[in-house]
């Protein structure tokens, strides 16, 4: 079963030997610390480009050749299971690639770099754990470790209201893991604690179409029941409406390589488990519940776009906007058909490197400003003129911005139309609604930049100097990615397009 | 001519490449910028080349109504894991294509000639080229939307084409006022784009593809008007007609998203020039015209025709009162495409798109002229010129022979095309009464077009000077060849025999005979014949053409609509009706305008004064701008975005997600008392022999060892799994 190859291992533990390197290297040797953690992740990088290039493209599902499977804890059958597919595998391109990026843009965080680049290392070696592990548990560890480095990234190098916000990211996310676990232990037992009760690739398939649990004296179908655990667990990833709150104040309080990393990456973590774990293993529930999560998706899409609109805090606009976009990735998820799943997949990628642009964007303002009010509280201007003040910095900007509005000609574009494309035969009511969210979108983004960038340039910001070296380096290959994927978008389909059409093989036999 | 991806990829891309490289030449200012600039025209010219090259071999060489190029290529595949999905991308060229390429590569060369002049003084060519920039990449959009095979390429230029407007327009981006024009015009024309997606995707959904003659032909086999193919009640024909056209609404600024053009003016002249009024609002038209099929299956060629005539009479009362220089003319571009929008309703094919191309140039011409004017006397007020004709002779030529024209004066292009517009209108109302209401605003409106158009040029260019400082400070025209070849080169293409005649070897021009025989125009601009597309054959991209054997010519304009004798009779009679109509309409407007600003027997004074509400409002453009911004957007929009904003982070994130922390504490309130009370006091307190007992559970449960809770919590989690 396990391959010849152990890249996947290499990849996953290589951050963990950056973090080992960080913790030797003397607290006050700053500048060795950060260009370890940068050679780390270019090492990561590389890494990901061979697992890129040894990838076969026409296998639908996972890949045997770079498989690994041995026994960790053999009493409960729990394996150190990795594989890779063409879903998880551009979710890790993007991880090692916005990692690399956040190490450059974390250069000038001063406060205890130690602990830091150790604990945003640990991060990404958590993140790989995710979208490789292959074994149910193996992903629950990785799933609930995350959380640490997380919380202590927030609540120490975060904003004033950092605490509030960093336990309110742990204990939202630690609740929805908590019915996560649930739905594990409850396959372990129903699948007879065998050697394959973990392995979630064993498990795929609808095998538990026809069973019932019995849950307070009534006798409930076991795949709905707890498909509905992992989906709340899996929302609050995303997030879906209603549990999106912890969304806004978590972007707002993270620094700005964390909030990177949280909408580039950590909110991809809960659609990739809907891929992963929820529907292979619940094809029949999820195909029931699909108008649900459609109507949901649909809700996060308007209702993150109106919210969106009212901001006066740029950071917490974006937040909001990744609530819409997020929306997007469900309803191609809910939709169910190649074009849909594709789609969504396509848009985790593309979400992940326009929203990443955004949220870097915004702290390079912020290190400029030190604020990041559109409209103080007073009601005065926090920006004016930007577009005067900073050339460059308003080129990418707009790049960015028109990334994430889905300009056609960049890459959100496509990843939307064909959303559309998929959900319109099942839900053409919820297609008209959310067509909206399209011109709202470009609403508020385009609001946000008039109010900013326009204008005479205020006071203020006289003063603020335009992007440096470093920040245009580690802004150029995001913008080659937004522009490349928006006019061919085949490399990246072609990676996903068995594995998911695989998945909407299985889906379309129920 | 053999088609292959060298004979046509470059007229698309070399635009595109000089955008590319200008993005990066451009700003680094001194001969760079120069280079820039140089090469954005060079690439421009370089694909007229190519547009010539196929306009020439379409007009010329095969001369036949169905003569077409069709080639596509598959953009991605979506093929795998037992599924199947195919995006293809194409090109697709017939007569219309050829006509509008030659027209946007001419207009658009013209109007960058021109650029180089007009933009020369403002902060180096366009603040270090900036503007030549955008409009590289605005030219490569539009003329890919030309070539597409299908809606859904027609559709990603499109936007592009709305993105580079926006650039363009806050092109002055330290004045505030941009900002708020330029996110209007992409706001406006984004609520008919995201129907357009919507139109798109329910045709896609439903035939497989959305090239256009997929789309020919399942209309032909009845798929968009079959009843099982009902979206929301409607049919598929009329569902993604509508949305579809919502499309054209935005982007040709049809009433009622008409607002946005008059402030895209903010932008400098020669890109209202190209973008406002000669290619990128008349790509509305032209997508209403690919899909005429659709409308006319959905009947929806009234309704079209309706939004047309109050669009053409609307904009052309609001144009009579202004008193901007631009502001006429950017009302006047909304009424015109009005007229060209009644004329696809009243299912006047050829002559809608010849109104499409007519405009082009001589709005084209109109506006650099007016940028011209605006560059000598450095204002925009009409009252406070005057004269001009004295200092400008040569601007006032050519503004004159576009004004004639767009008047619908005889033997000028404007003619030509809009006296058939109107000429079937009236048709359609002979044989139904209801097409009274869109005839009446048509012919309403060119009356009113004519006294404008007149009013602007007598304010403007005669009697005697009104700000006498001003036309002191205007400079006296020089003649330069990168001002003036723009503007005789298009003025001399606002005369009517261009179009009118016969362009097919007879004889380079030659006059149309009495019934159109040999007009050039109307034997290749025809309706689609959705019949004919049902067994087409597509051609792979790289593969030879397949050519079609008849040589010239092929086809002739059926000059009787495929109408028995007695009904042809009957059109050719109301046409020359029509005709004698508009002819007495445009005179008669332009002799009011001579009374009023020449003569001066009637006193436009006493007019504004007497009727001085009405003024107002047709001023303030029907308080539309009020409306929307203040009504709409402010007062609703807005305060219903904040109380949604406030809900859910002051309501729901405060007490429904942090109450929970609220809840939580009051039973570990509860808990403590009960522990307290029943475990502490009465339990251990109570039998002092069980105080020792339960001091060793304690501390051995409460032993602080993280690992031991989470073990304890497993457990528990597990036995109430296992006791399921």
């Amino acid at each position: 079963m396990s391959g010849s190859s152990s890249l996947l291992s290499w990849i996953l533990w290589m951050p963990m030997i950056g973090v080992l390197g960080v913790l030797l290297i003397p607290k006050a040797k700053e500048n060795a610390i950060r260009f370890w953690a940068l050679i780390n992740t270019a090492m990561t990088m590389i890494l990901s480009a061979v697992l890129y290039m040894k990838f076969d493209n026409t296998i639908p599902g996972m890949q045997s050749a770079l498989e690994i499977k041995k026994s960790w804890i053999s009493q409960f059958n729990i394996h150190y299971h990795l594989a890779v597919d063409g879903i998880s595998l551009p979710m890790i391109l993007l991880t090692s690639l916005l990692l690399f990026i956040c190490i450059l843009a974390s250069w000038t965080v001063k406060k205890q770099i130690k602990g830091y680049f150790a604990l945003l290392l640990f991060l990404q070696s958590t993140v790989y754990g995710v979208f490789m592990a292959m074994d149910f548990f193996l992903f629950y560890v990785y799933w609930e470790v995350m959380l640490i480095p997380m919380f202590f990234l927030i609540g120490i190098w975060g904003g004033e209201n950092r605490e509030y916000a960093a336990v309110k990211f742990f204990l939202y996310t630690f609740f929805g893991s908590i019915l996560m676990l649930v739905g594990m232990v409850a396959l372990y037992f129903v699948t007879g604690q065998g050697e394959d009760s973990f392995n979630i690739l064993a498990m795929s398939g609808g095998k538990f179409k026809d069973l019932t649990v019995d849950l307070f004296g009534y006798a409930l179908p076991f795949a709905k029941v707890f498909f509905i655990a992992l989906f709340i667990g899996f929302a609050i990833k995303v997030p879906v409406f209603p549990f999106h709150t912890w969304l806004p104040h978590a972007h707002v309080q993270a620094p700005t390589a964390i909030s990177v990393i949280l909408a580039g990456v950590l909110l991809k973590m809960g659609t990739y488990g809907f891929l992963r774990i929820a529907y292979p293993i619940f094809p029949s529930a999820s195909v029931y519940f699909s108008d649900a999560i459609a109507w949901l998706g649909l809700i996060n899409v308007i209702y993150g776009a109106f919210c969106a609109m009212a901001q006066t805090d740029v950071k917490k606009l974006v937040a909001y906007s990744s609530v819409s976009h997020m929306g997007f990735v469900m309803l191609g998820l809910a939709a169910m058909t190649v074009q849909g799943m594709n789609g969504a997949v396509l848009q985790m990628f593309n979400h992940g490197t326009s929203t990443a642009m955004m949220f870097l964007l915004i702290g390079i303002l912020y290190e400029r400003s030190h604020h990041r009010w559109i409209v103080r509280p007073d009601g005065t201007k926090g920006f004016g003129g930007l577009y005067t003040q900073l050339p460059v910095f308003s080129i990418v900007f707009i790049i960015a911005m028109f990334a994430s509005m889905g300009l056609p000609g960049l890459s959100g574009f496509i990843s939307e139309a064909l959303i559309f494309l998929g959900i319109y035969e099942r839900f053409t009511t919820i297609t008209v609604i959310a067509v909206l969210g399209l011109l709202l979108g470009a609403a508020y983004l385009l609001w946000m930049f008039k109010r900013m960038f326009f204008g005479e340039v205020i006071e203020e910001n006289k003063s603020y100097t335009d992007m440096n070296a470093r920040e245009v380096f580690y802004m150029v290959p995001l913008c080659v990615a937004v522009i490349l994927f928006g006019i061919w978008p085949s490399p990246l389909l072609d990676m996903m397009k068995a594995s998911v059409g695989k998945l909407v093989s299985l889906l379309a036999m129920y | 001519m053999n088609y292959t991806v060298s004979s046509i990829a470059p007229i698309v891309l070399l635009p595109f490449f000089a955008f590319v490289i200008n993005a990066f030449l451009a700003r680094k200012g001194g001969k760079a910028t120069v280079a820039a600039v140089f090469l954005a025209c060079a690439a421009i010219a370089g694909s007229s080349i190519y547009a010539i090259r196929i306009f020439n071999d379409f007009v010329f060489g095969n001369y036949s109504a169905d003569y077409n190029i069709h080639k596509i290529f598959t953009w991605f595949d979506l093929n795998g894991g037992g599924q199947t999905f195919t995006v293809n991308m194409g090109v697709y060229i017939d007569n219309m294509t050829a006509v509008m390429l030659l027209m946007v590569t001419v207009v658009a060369t013209m109007i960058h000639i021109f650029s180089t002049w007009y933009m020369h003084h403002d902060m180096n060519y366009g603040r270090n080229g900036r503007f030549f920039v955008y409009m590289s990449l605005f030219t490569s959009a539009m003329l890919g939307l030309v070539l597409s095979d299908n809606l859904f390429s027609l559709f990603i230029f499109w936007e592009l084409m709305g993105f580079c407007s926006y650039s363009l327009i806050g092109h002055y981006y330290e004045k505030e006022k941009t900002g708020d024009a330029n996110v209007k015009a992409f706001m406006t024309t984004r609520i008919g784009d995201v129907f357009f997606l919507l139109g798109i995707v329910a045709i896609w959904n439903q035939i497989g593809s959305v090239a256009y003659v997929d789309i020919y032909r399942a209309i032909a086999e009845g798929i968009f008007t079959n009843v099982d193919n009902n979206v929301m009640g409607v049919s598929l024909a009329a569902f993604s007609g509508v949305c579809i056209f919502l499309g054209t609404i935005g982007k040709s600024a049809q009433f009622p998203l008409n607002v946005w053009l008059p402030d895209a003016m903010n932008g400098p002249t020669p890109c209202s020039a190209l973008i406002h009024a000669a290619t990128m609002v008349a790509a509305g038209v032209y997508l209403s015209l690919r899909i005429y099929p659709i409308l006319e299956a959905g009947h929806l060629t009234y309704f079209v025709a309706v939004i047309g005539g109050i669009t053409a009479l609307g904009a052309a009362t609001i144009a009579l009162v202004q008193t901007d220089f631009k502001a006429v003319l950017a009302f006047s571009t909304i009424s015109q495409l009005g007229y060209m929008v009644l004329g696809v309703g009243v299912g006047s094919y050829n002559a809608a798109f010849m109104h499409l191309i007519t405009h082009a140039i001589f709005k084209a011409c109109l506006f650099l002229a007016a940028g011209s004017v605006i560059h000598g006397i450095h204002l925009q007020e009409m009252p406070r010129m005057g004269g001009l004709k004295n200092k400008m002779k040569f601007t006032w030529i050519a503004m004159w022979c576009c004004t004639l024209a767009i008047a619908g004066v005889p033997f000028f292009s404007g003619f030509v095309s809009k006296d058939r517009i109107l000429g079937d209108a009236l048709v359609m109302a002979t044989y139904n009464a209801k097409w009274w209401i869109p005839t009446i605003l048509g012919f309403a409106g060119a009356f009113l077009t004519a006294f404008y158009m007149c009013r602007m040029m007598f304010l403007a260019f005669h009697g005697t000077p009104r700000d006498q400082e001003a036309y002191d400070h205007c400079h006296e025209e020089k003649l330069s060849w990168n001002r003036n070849i723009p503007l005789l080169f298009l003025s001399v293409f606002t005369l009517g025999v261009w179009f009118a005649g016969s362009l097919t070897g007879q004889g380079f021009v030659k006059l149309g005979s009495k019934d159109g025989k040999y007009e050039w125009f109307k034997t290749l601009i025809q309706k689609p014949k959705v019949e004919k597309f049902v067994d087409y054959q597509r051609q792979p991209w790289g593969s030879t053409d397949i050519k079609s054997t008849q040589t010239f010519p092929t086809a002739k304009y059926d000059n009787t609509y495929g109408l028995s004798e007695e009904a042809a009779h009957h059109v050719h009679v109301v046409h020359y009706w029509g005709a004698g109509l508009s002819v007495i309409i445009a005179f008669s407007g332009i002799f009011l305008a001579f009374l009023m600003y020449i003569k001066g027997s009637v006193n436009p004074g006493w007019w504004v004064n007497s009727f001085n509400k009405y003024y107002r409002t047709l001023q303030n453009g029907y308080f539309m701008d009020h409306l929307y911004i203040k009504g709409f957007i402010q007062k609703g929009l807005l305060p219903f975005n904040n109380l949604l904003a406030r809900f859910d982070m002051g309501v729901y994130d405060r007490y429904g997600v942090d109450g929970w922390a609220g809840v939580t504490k009051y039973i570990m309130g509860v808990a403590k008392w009960f522990d307290n009370l029943f475990v502490d006091q009465i339990m251990v307190d109570g039998t002092g022999a069980s105080v020792k007992v339960f001091n060793v559970i304690l501390r051995t449960i409460q032993s602080g060892k993280i690992q031991f809770y989470i073990i304890i919590i497993v457990l528990v989690l597990l036995g109430y799994v296992l006791a399921l």
